[in-house]
């Protein structure tokens, strides 16, 4: 439990530190920013408690927020997308699955784990870019940004499951 | 009750998810009256320490870069020295004579240096982040220039840091002229391309060109008159016919600020204060 407590928290920052000082200084043809840090909440295995994911998505979102002088922009999207993703997640499991798992292509496929990732990054950028721009004067840039970023951080999301799965393998 | 308790227990999450979003929705809203924000931004201690580190490991990459921009200041002041001294020599038995007036706005302001310790380059919300603060003697409304041209105002600070809306940030406005004209105007950015801004309403009326220089007015005493901005790339009609909106390749190049200047201004709260005197009565 402990050992469980230090990796994440290992992670945690790991994340939040690449998402500060590489990822959230790319802004790709203006529009597109990925935020690689909601991989940690992905990753929080099944039956974490709605609660639990509130806060570690509260505290991720404030401390991206202090860096990129948005505050509460980020921690009020980051809190809404933990809040989705248990009954998200829900819909990719079934009965014969182990109890307690870790999302990922093992237990719900490519697909099912594209699908999930997608959904919950959807929510996350939709209130992000809604507060930050912060008017519906702009619905066309307001879609692009939402699209263009989902779309990229769902690449990296990519990335790391195929590396991530098949360190595991061996 | 045991019945409400147990609502109260099982639903936890929707308390505790309504919570949090209130206190983001209050960050949101608190940071636009700036007043205490910098609790939560760039400017609070400890980001802005791990920027500052950050940059020290960056600055090596950037050495050669600095150095070479250094050297050619250097060269250009050393330039205008000489030329000024030659200047003085031609001067010198006239001054004597006509004991000329000093400026009238010329010793009011003063300077400070600082260092960029981020950039957040995200268009709709442009900050810079510089690592001096109330400490040093740095307040809202100073400006902020480096040797190539005018930067931005700055915006709010803690002890040790400042955060900087530079001119390409849409709540920032800037009072301009025209070098060696009267035609005054604003200069805003429209929030597209970091290399060019625009004079918003200047005054349909001859004696400036395309690529004349744009240089600050000194009217809001923010920045001390004519210090360069720009330079006009383009002249197009506004919609209303009566001024003329300019296109202006600003001088900074945004993407690689280090060395920066500050300038205050002691007289400036006075103007205000008699500004503000007037606008009540």
């Amino acid at each position: 439990m402990n050992k469980n407590l230090l990796t994440r928290i290992r992670n945690f920052i790991l994340l939040l530190t690449v998402q500060v000082f590489v990822f959230s200084r790319i802004h790709l043809f203006g529009y597109a920013t990925a935020c690689i840090y909601l991989i940690f909440i992905l990753k929080q295995p099944r039956h974490t408690k709605t609660s639990e994911l509130l806060i570690w998505g509260f505290l991720s979102g404030l401390i991206v927020d202090m860096f990129n002088n948005t505050p509460g922009v980020h921690a009020a999207a980051a809190t809404a997308m933990c809040f989705a993703r248990n009954p998200i997640l829900a819909i990719f499991t079934h009965k014969g699955m182990a109890d307690d798992f870790i999302p990922g292509v093992k237990n719900i496929k490519w697909g099912g784990y594209m699908v999930y990732s997608a959904l919950c990054i959807a929510i996350f950028y939709t209130l992000l870019f809604m507060l930050e721009l912060f008017t519906f004067s702009y619905p066309s840039i307001l879609i692009l940004c939402i699209l263009s970023s989902t779309m990229l951080t769902m690449l990296f999301v990519a990335v790391i499951e195929l590396f991530s799965s098949k360190g595991q393998r061996q | 009750m045991q019945s409400i308790l147990n609502f109260f227990i099982k639903h936890n999450h929707w308390f505790l998810f309504l919570l949090l979003e209130g206190i983001s929705l209050v960050l949101i809203v608190s940071f636009n009256n700036y007043q205490g924000a910098a609790a939560f931004t760039s400017a609070n201690s400890i980001a802005g320490n791990i920027y500052s580190a950050f940059t020290d490991i960056e600055d090596y990459f950037t050495l050669r870069e600095k150095n070479v921009a250094l050297v050619s200041h250097n060269k250009a002041l050393l330039e205008e020295i000489e030329s000024l001294r030659n200047e003085l020599g031609t001067y010198k038995d006239s001054a004597l004579l006509a004991n000329a007036p000093r400026p009238v706005n010329g010793d009011e302001y003063y300077y400070n240096t600082a260092r960029v310790v981020n950039i957040n380059n995200d268009k709709n919300n442009y900050f810079i982040t510089i690592d001096k603060g109330s400490d040093d003697g740095i307040k809202q409304q100073m400006g902020v220039f480096n040797e190539r041209g005018v930067i931005g105002i700055t915006y709010t600070s803690s002890d040790g840091f400042t955060i900087v809306l530079p001119l390409l940030n849409g709540k920032n406005s800037l009072s301009c002229k025209i070098k060696d004209t009267n035609s005054y105007s604003t200069l805003k950015w429209d929030g597209d391309d970091t290399r060019y801004s625009y004079l918003i309403d200047l005054p349909n009326q001859a004696g400036f060109g395309i690529g004349d220089t744009v240089v600050t007015s000194g009217f809001s005493s923010i920045f001390p008159e004519g210090m360069p901005v720009g330079a006009i790339e383009n002249i197009e009609d506004s919609n209303d016919g009566l001024f003329f909106k300019a296109k202006v390749r600003l001088f900074v190049d945004f993407s690689s600020i280090g060395n920066v200047y500050v300038v205050g201004n002691d007289s400036r709260e006075e103007q205000e204060m008699l500004e503000n005197s007037l606008k009540e009565e």
